[in-house]
């Protein structure tokens, strides 16, 4: 019993509610259980996985209100088009996501979705059409984006010199995200020695480390376990609830009911 | 510039854990060296051009492997100069300490008249090697191709007659330029002429590498959305 | 009892339905759906649901002391939980006059009246 409120907390907390709300929370389960003189463990269940119950409930009409309440525009595409030659990849696309949303890029492998993701995080330029972005985003590629001998808290160090933090802050904000996805990185070891899936969370860390308004996210858990899956779409979750923007490039279709906006880019060319 | 000093730092940090690679590569113009060992201009001539090697490969393959990084660290908000200029301080200033090391040695291993021209002639090949294999990798995007041009170059370098006019276009010609002032007693024009080479060549292949890299990793500028 | 599934959809209904009677906390309201016998609410369910209601408006919470210590939140419904809870009751209201309609001749011999 003693236990349990602090397991309840723990787990919020990495589902992404502030820390304050969280406390609050957990007093008042407590209390809840109390009112029925029950155990909480026997009257709720096992801490975390009533966290995540609840967690879930409550975003429910999160949901709901966010659409109202979203924020600011953070992207705006009108009518990009990418031809390379011949071929045309992408044709007169538009999208506008605001803080608070997630989109989701869908359609078969080799129609562009990653393109459009480049696009977006200006590492390509469109051929025609408009695109209008916040100045502050954060990109997480398919594979690869990682130095493969360098270990996680020197990644950190470098992608926050890129941003212009300071080494130690650097480091520090790596560990407090990478502690949100469930994950400790442990000082020695190279990233090209660690699984698929912590390869992943390490790449989603980098992508937000600078505290980017918009995150744009290019397929990133194919090679997520069913867990890290699960802790991928409540961390994007998490960011929508903070009022960033979220683009998400998929072909896995199950999670749509979470999403904003979809955006298919339909068959093969 | 503190970005470009971490990124320097890192990128040496990083090069540091590929041992293997790293003990082949340093011990490469101990080889040539050895070879002309008795013949004290050829030697450390031949040990120059090794060193010219052994650092521009090392560089190529660093530049390679940040190809995924680097996209990354651009739109976190570092500059292609504090990127590269990173990158290219670190192996700079491992390819200063290959010279050191390997300049030690010959003069304790040699007799030589103006041992500081010795010094001076390995350390611009160093210098130059840095941004000459960052080039190569800005220019052949795969390793192998890479690898190989350089081979190519140095091979050519040191069969190449100095005083012909094929050697002057290749990136190493100021380390026999000044090597024969150093070990032959050859007349002071030599170093010059050398020392011009040395500081045209640093010049091209760091403008150019920035030129390329400033492309390739250019990031679009768009403007912020209107709310509406 | 009624199965879950059923009453997932109406739990809110209930809920705002008995604070608009009187404002109460988790474990009265439990006890007045068992009393009702409308269902037996497990905690995991009927808790997630208040602070639902409490998230939309629809109920505002307070806090009072109880008798044997430990202050208890209780729920008061809020004029949109009112307009809410209007709306939904006349859904409801079709909706049983819909199934009533449904097997109304099926169930017509089982009545003794």
């Amino acid at each position: 019993m003693n236990d349990w409120p602090r397991r309840f907390e723990a787990e919020l907390v990495r589902l992404g509610l502030q820390p304050e709300r969280a406390h609050r929370l957990t007093a008042e389960t407590a209390a809840q259980a109390g009112e029925h003189a029950a155990d909480p463990d026997h009257f709720f269940g096992p801490a975390h996985l009533y966290a995540r119950h609840l967690v879930a409930e409550l975003q429910v009409s999160t949901l709901e209100e966010k659409r109202a309440a979203a924020g600011k525009v953070m992207l705006r595409l009108a009518g990009v088009t990418k031809r390379y030659g011949r071929r045309t990849v992408l044709t007169g696309v538009d999208l506008t996501v605001r803080g608070g949303e997630v989109a989701a890029i869908v359609g078969a492998n080799g129609c562009g979705k990653s393109t459009l993701l480049r696009i977006c995080a200006g590492l390509t330029a469109p051929t025609s059409g408009t695109v209008q972005r916040t100045r502050r985003v954060g990109f997480v590629p398919q594979d690869g984006g990682t130095a493969g001998w360098l270990t996680a808290d020197e990644h950190f160090t470098l992608f926050g010199a890129a941003a212009g933090i300071a080494p130690r802050k650097a480091r520090s904000t790596g560990a407090h995200l990478a502690s949100l996805l469930a994950w400790r990185p442990t000082g020695s070891q190279p990233v090209q020695e660690l699984s698929g899936g912590t390869r992943q969370k390490l790449n989603l860390v980098l992508g937000e480390l600078h505290g980017p308004d918009l995150l744009l996210l290019d397929e990133p858990y194919q090679g997520f376990d069913q867990g890290s899956y699960l802790d991928f779409w409540r961390q994007v979750r998490a960011w929508r609830d903070a009022g960033r923007a979220v683009v998400v490039v998929t072909h896995l279709l199950h999670e749509l009911q979470h999403v904003d906006h979809v955006l298919d880019l339909g068959g093969a060319s | 510039m503190t970005a470009a000093l971490v990124v320097a730092g890192l990128s040496a940090r990083e090069v540091s854990r590929r041992r293997t690679a790293l003990l082949l590569v340093i011990s490469l113009p101990l080889w040539f060296y050895l070879v002309r060992r008795d013949l004290t201009g050829q030697s450390t001539r031949m040990l120059a051009i090794g060193i010219g090697w052994a650092v521009s490969t090392l560089t190529l393959f660093v530049v390679n492997a940040a190809r995924g990084v680097d996209p990354r660290l651009r739109i976190s908000g570092a500059s292609v100069a504090g990127v590269i200029g990173g990158r290219l301080i670190a192996m700079s200033g491992f390819g200063l300490l290959l010279a050191g090391g390997y300049f030690l040695l010959v003069a304790v291993d040699q007799h030589i008249e103006r041992a500081w021209a010795v010094a001076l002639l390995m350390m611009l090949t160093a210098l130059i090697a840095a941004p000459f294999g960052s080039l190569v990798g800005a220019l052949l995007p795969r390793e192998l191709e890479g690898a190989l041009a350089l081979l190519s170059v140095c091979a050519v370098q040191m069969l190449a007659d100095p005083a012909g006019s094929i050697a002057k276009f290749l990136p190493f010609w100021s380390a026999r330029e000044i090597g024969t002032y150093a070990v032959d007693g050859a007349a002071a024009d030599l170093l010059w002429r050398g020392l011009a080479h040395a500081v045209v060549v640093w010049i091209l292949c760091t403008g150019l590498t920035l030129v390329i890299f400033a492309r390739r990793l250019r990031l679009e500028r768009y403007p912020e959305p209107e709310d509406h | 009892m009624t199965p879950r599934p059923w009453l997932h959809g109406f739990l809110d209904l209930c809920l705002l339905a008995m604070l608009r009677e009187r404002p109460d906390y988790g474990y009265g309201l439990a006890q007045r759906l068992a009393a009702a016998g409308v269902a037996d609410i497990p905690g995991g369910t009927l808790y997630p649901a208040l602070l639902r209601l409490e998230q939309q408006g629809l109920a505002s919470p307070s806090w009072a002391p109880s008798e044997n210590g430990p202050r208890r939140k209780y729920y008061e419904i809020t004029p949109a939980g009112l307009g809410a809870l209007r709306a939904q009751a006349d859904e409801w209201r079709v909706f049983r006059d819909g199934v009533d309609a449904l097997i109304g001749n099926e169930m017509a011999g089982e009545h003794t009246p």
